[in-house]
C-alpha cells in the first residue's frame, strides 16, 4: 500500500515527531521552545510530503500501461551493492562512541551519517529514477558530482596544507628554509618536465602525485606525533618592581619587535638615553626639541620607543603611580643591548595629584634621569 | 496606479532636479569643497581637476553609450556583421586610461607627503570615545607663540589659532573613531593604541564644523565636533581664562548649594579643576572607574562652550547660535570669548542633559545591560535628581567660564 517515496518521508516524519517530543522532555526553559517548533515543523513538512507521495503513488505508471512490465522505473534491475549502508553503520557507531567519550568524534560522526544518507538516498533513487538504464546510471554522477569534487579537493587540499604545516613546524628554522626550498623545486621540476614532455602517460602523472601526496601525509602524520619544535618566547617587557627597578643588564631583547614600521610611527615621544649617561623625550609632532617631560592623555594608551645609546645594557622603567591603598604601578622595558631600542606600551587612568609616587619614566641605576609624565 | 509616459517622464525629471537643488543646500557648513585653511585648499586644488577631468570623461562616455543605444536601436534591420576582438581599439582602450591614471597619481601621492609635514606650532592631543572629542593641550607647550601655562583639558570645541599650523596628535580611548573638519583638512582615524597626526590651519577667525566618520556605535551620529579658530589676541584671553584658578561660589548661593551637590553626584565623573571639599582636599574624578572609556568630559569651564555632549545640543539660544556662526571674522572673536551669557544661555537643554542624558542621546547605561562591561557605562547615566537640585547645579555651572 504505501510506496517506496511515502516510506522515506512518513518515517522522517516519524522520526521527528520522536526528537520533539524527546527534545521537548530533555531540555528546558525558553531554549527548548525554538527546537520543538524546529522539529514539529519538520514533522508536518514531511508528512505533508509523504502523503503527497502516497496519493500520486511516486508518481510512478498505472498497471493498465502497455509494456509497462519492462519499461515503468520500477521495473528496472536491483542496484548494485553499496558501500553507504556500511559507512552509515560506522557513523552511528561513532554516534554512540562519541556520545560517551569526545565531543568531537560526535561530531565527525554526525557529518558522516549526514554525508551517507545523502548518498544512499540519491544512489537509491537514481538506480530507478527512469526506465533507461544509460539515464539512470548518468543522473547520480550529474546530481553528486558537483558535491562531491568541490568538497573532496577541500579535504584532500586541507589535509595537504595541514600535513606541510605540521612538517614545517617540527623542523628547525634553518633545515625549514632548506626543506621549503627544495620541495618547492622539486614541485617546479615535476611541473616543468611533465609540462615539456606532452606524451607523459596519464598514469604516470597520477602515480607521481599520489606517491608525493601519501608522503607528505605520512611525514605530517609522523611529525604531528613528534609536536612541535621548541618555540622561544622573547619577553620584551615585565611588570614587577623586582625586575624594573633594578639596573639591569642580564635578559634578552627582541630586536625585531622594535623594527615594526606602523609601531614607530605611532609613538607618543622617542625617549634616549644619550652617551653621556642623560635621558631625554623627543616628542611626537615637535622635532628637535629635548623635553623632560610629557603630556600623555589619562586613560589612553600610548607607547615609547627607548634608545639605548650608553655603553652599558639599560632597561626604561614607567613609574605609574600609586593609587589609595594598591602598590605602586610599575612597568618597565627588557634590559637594552647599546645601540638597540625597545617600545614600551603604557596607560595611566588616573590625574597626577591622584597618585602619592611621582608619575615618570626613569632608567634603574642613573639617579635623577627622570622624564615627567603629566597626566592632566 | 497608471500614470501616461509623457507624465512619467516629468516626475522623473522632477525628482532628478530635486536632487541636483539638494546638492546646493544654503546652510552646509561642513563642505570640502569650501575650503578655509592652507591644508584643506591643497587637497581643494587637486580634487577640483580631477574631478573635471573624470566629469569630461563621465560626459563622454555616456554620450557615446547614449549614441550606441539610439543609433543601433532595434528598427527590423538585419543583423550586422559579427566580429570579434580588435588589438588595436583594446591597447589603445587599456593605454589611455593608464595614462590618465599615472597623471593623476603624481600629484596625488606628492600631495599626500605634503600633507603630512610635521613642522608646525602647536600641538594638541585629540583623544576620541564614545560618543565626544576630548582636547588637551600640554603644560608649558607653546601654541601659536602663545604659552599654556597649565594643561588644559577640553571637549566639544577645539580652539586653535588662525594661520597657524597646528599638529593634531590623535587616539581613541575605546574604538575607532575618525576625527574631521571637512572646511580644514581631511579625515583622520583615531585608534586605541595608535598615534595619528593631523594638521589643521584656518585662514580667519571663525567656526568650522565637523564630525566623526568613522562608525562608533549607538550614538556615532551624535558626535560631532567643531573646531574654532581665534586670532592670537583672542587666544591667548582664551587661554588665561582656560587656565584662571578655581574661584568658588559665594558661600549661601544656590551655586554654593550646587557645588556641594556637585561634587557629591557629578564628580565621580566629571573634573571640575581646582575643586576642592569641605576639608580643602582636592576632589579628583576617577572615570576609570565608572565609564567605560575612562574618561568624562572636564567641566572646569563648560560655559566657555557654546554646545555639548559631542557638541550635539546647544547651550546657547538659536537666535544666539546664529549670531555666532555668521559673524564676520573679525567680530567672531570676541563673541566667542563672551561665552554664555545669561540672555543667550539655553536653559531647557542643559536641564533636560542632567535631568535625565540617555534619552536624549541614546547611550549604554542602563544597569541592566552593563554586564559585560563590569557595570562601567557608555555615557553618561541617568541620575534621578530633583528639580531642586538641578536648579542647584545650573546655577553652579552657570559660573564655569
Ligand atoms: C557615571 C559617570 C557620570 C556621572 C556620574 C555624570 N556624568 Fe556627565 N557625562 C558623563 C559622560 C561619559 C559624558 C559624555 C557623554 C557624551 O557626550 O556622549 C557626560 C557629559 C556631560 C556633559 C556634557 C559635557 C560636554 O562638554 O560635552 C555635562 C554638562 C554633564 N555630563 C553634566 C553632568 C552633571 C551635572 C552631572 C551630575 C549631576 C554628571 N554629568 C554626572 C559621565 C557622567
Ligand atoms: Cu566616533
Amino acid at each position: 500500500m504505501f510506496t517506496t517515496g511515502s516510506k522515506l518521508f512518513l518515517g522522517a516524519s516519524a522520526l521527528s515527531l520522536v526528537s520533539a517530543l524527546l527534545y521537548a522532555g530533555t531540555t528546558d526553559g525558553a531554549l527548548s521552545m525554538p527546537g520543538v517548533l524546529g522539529l514539529l515543523t519538520a514533522t508536518i513538512v514531511f508528512g505533508f510530503l509523504g502523503g503527497i507521495n502516497w496519493y500520486t503513488r511516486d508518481g510512478n505508471v498505472s498497471g493498465a500501461q502497455e509494456g509497462v512490465e519492462r519499461t515503468s522505473s520500477a521495473a528496472q534491475p536491483a542496484g548494485s551493492n553499496s558501500m553507504w549502508p556500511l559507512v552509515a553503520a560506522v557513523g552511528v557507531g561513532g554516534l554512540v562512541i562519541g556520545a560517551v567519550s569526545r565531543p568531537v568524534v560526535f561530531k565527525v560522526a554526525v557529518v558522516v551519517v549526514l554525508a551517507a544518507a545523502v548518498e544512499w538516498m540519491v544512489l537509491g533513487w537514481s538506480e530507478r529514477a527512469s526506465g533507461d538504464s544509460d539515464y539512470n546510471s548518468g543522473v547520480r554522477r550529474r546530481i553528486l558530482f558537483p558535491l562531491e569534487f568541490p568538497i573532496l579537493a577541500a579535504v584532500g587540499l586541507g589535509v595537504i596544507v595541514y600535513s606541510f604545516s605540521r612538517v614545517m613546524l617540527r623542523l628547525d628554522k634553518d633545515s625549514g628554509k632548506a626543506a621549503f626550498g627544495a620541495i618547492a623545486a622539486m614541485v617546479l621540476f615535476a611541473g616543468f618536465v611533465f609540462a615539456s614532455k606532452r606524451n607523459v602517460a596519464k598514469r604516470t602523472v597520477t602515480g607521481v602525485c599520489t606517491i608525493a601526496a601519501v608522503a607528505l601525509f605520512g611525514v605530517g602524520v609522523a611529525s604531528a606525533v613528534q609536536g612541535q619544535r621548541t618555540i622561544e618566547a622573547h619577553p620584551t617587557t615585565a611588570s614587577e618592581a623586582a625586575v624594573c627597578l633594578e639596573a639591569g643588564t642580564a635578559g634578552e631583547i627582541d630586536d625585531n619587535a622594535s623594527q615594526s614600521v606602523s609601531a614607530k610611527s605611532s609613538v607618543i615621544a622617542n625617549v634616549y638615553l644619550q652617551s653621556n649617561n642623560v635621558v631625554v623625550a623627543y616628542v611626537n609632532g615637535v622635532p628637535g626639541t629635548a623635553f623632560s617631560s610629557i603630556d600623555v592623555p589619562r586613560s589612553a594608551w600610548v607607547r615609547v620607543l627607548f634608545h639605548n645609546d650608553a655603553d652599558q645594557s639599560h632597561r626604561l622603567t614607567a613609574r605609574l603611580g600609586t593609587f589609595g591603598a594598591n602598590a605602586e604601578v610599575i612597568q618597565c622595558t627588557t634590559a637594552v643591548h647599546t645601540g638597540h631600542e625597545a617600545f614600551l606600551d603604557f596607560k595611566v587612568a588616573k590625574t597626577n595629584l591622584a597618585s602619592s609616587t611621582p608619575i615618570v619614566l626613569m632608567v634603574p641605576g642613573l639617579d635623577g634621569q627622570e622624564i615627567q609624565i603629566n597626566v592632566p | 496606479m497608471f500614470v501616461k509616459p509623457s507624465r512619467r517622464r516629468r516626475v522623473a525629471a522632477a525628482a532628478a532636479l530635486g536632487l541636483l537643488l539638494a546638492g546646493c543646500a544654503k546652510n552646509a557648513p561642513q563642505d570640502t569643497f569650501d575650503p578655509a585653511g592652507s591644508n584643506a585648499r591643497s587637497i581643494d586644488d587637486l580634487q577640483r581637476p580631477v574631478f573635471y577631468v573624470a566629469g569630461v570623461v563621465g560626459i563622454i562616455v555616456f554620450a557615446v553609450v547614449g549614441y550606441a543605444i539610439w543609433k543601433f536601436k532595434d528598427r527590423g534591420q538585419d543583423i550586422p556583421e559579427q566580429s570579434h576582438g580588435n588589438p588595436k581599439l583594446e591597447i589603445a582602450l587599456t593605454i589611455l586610461p593608464a595614462i590618465i591614471l599615472a597623471a593623476i597619481c603624481v600629484p596625488t601621492v606628492s600631495q599626500v607627503f605634503s600633507l603630512d609635514k610635521k613642522d608646525n606650532n602647536c600641538v594638541i592631543n585629540v583623544t576620541g570615545q564614545q560618543w565626544w572629542w576630548e582636547y588637551d593641550y600640554a603644560k608649558g607647550s607653546e601654541c601659536g607663540g602663545v604659552v599654556i601655562p597649565e594643561s588644559i583639558v577640553t571637549s566639544a570645541e577645539l580652539v586653535i589659532p588662525a594661520n597657524t599650523d597646528v599638529l593634531l596628535r590623535i587616539t581613541s580611548r575605546d574604538v575607532i573613531h575618525s576625527f574631521w573638519i571637512p572646511r580644514l583638512n581631511g579625515k583622520r582615524d583615531a585608534v586605541p593604541g595608535r598615534l595619528h597626526t593631523l594638521r589643521l590651519q584656518a585662514d580667519q577667525p571663525g567656526l568650522y564644523t565637523g564630525q566623526c566618520t568613522e562608525f562608533c556605535g549607538l550614538s556615532h551620529a551624535r558626535m560631532r565636533q567643531a573646531a574654532i579658530a581665534l586670532n592670537t589676541a583672542d587666544f591667548q584671553t582664551w587661554v588665561t581664562n582656560q587656565t584662571e584658578a578655581y574661584t568658588a561660589p559665594e558661600a549661601g548661593t544656590a551655586a554654593a548649594v550646587g557645588q556641594s551637590t556637585f561634587i557629591a553626584q557629578c564628580s565621580r565623573c566629571h573634573q571640575v579643576n581646582g575643586l576642592q571639599d569641605g576639608d580643602g582636599k582636592p576632589v579628583l574624578a576617577e572615570p576609570d572607574l565608572y565609564v567605560l572609556s575612562g574618561a568624562a568630559p572636564n567641566l572646569t569651564n563648560l560655559l566657555t562652550r557654546t554646545a555639548f555632549a559631542g557638541w550635539t545640543f546647544d547651550l546657547l539660544t538659536d537666535e544666539c547660535r546664529d549670531t555666532l556662526w555668521n559673524a564676520p571674522p573679525d567680530e567672531f572673536g570676541a563673541l566667542y570669548l563672551k561665552g554664555v551669557t545669561a540672555e543667550c544661555f539655553n536653559e531647557a537643554n542643559l536641564r533636560e542633559w542632567i535631568r535625565n542624558a540617555p534619552a536624549m542621546k541614546p547611550m549604554y547605561t542602563d544597569p541592566k545591560n552593563l554586564g559585560s562591561t563590569g557595570g562601567k557605562t557608555r555615557g553618561m547615566p541617568a541620575l534621578g535628581l530633583t528639580e531642586a537640585q538641578i536648579d542647584e547645579i545650573i546655577a553652579y555651572l552657570l559660573e564655569r567660564k
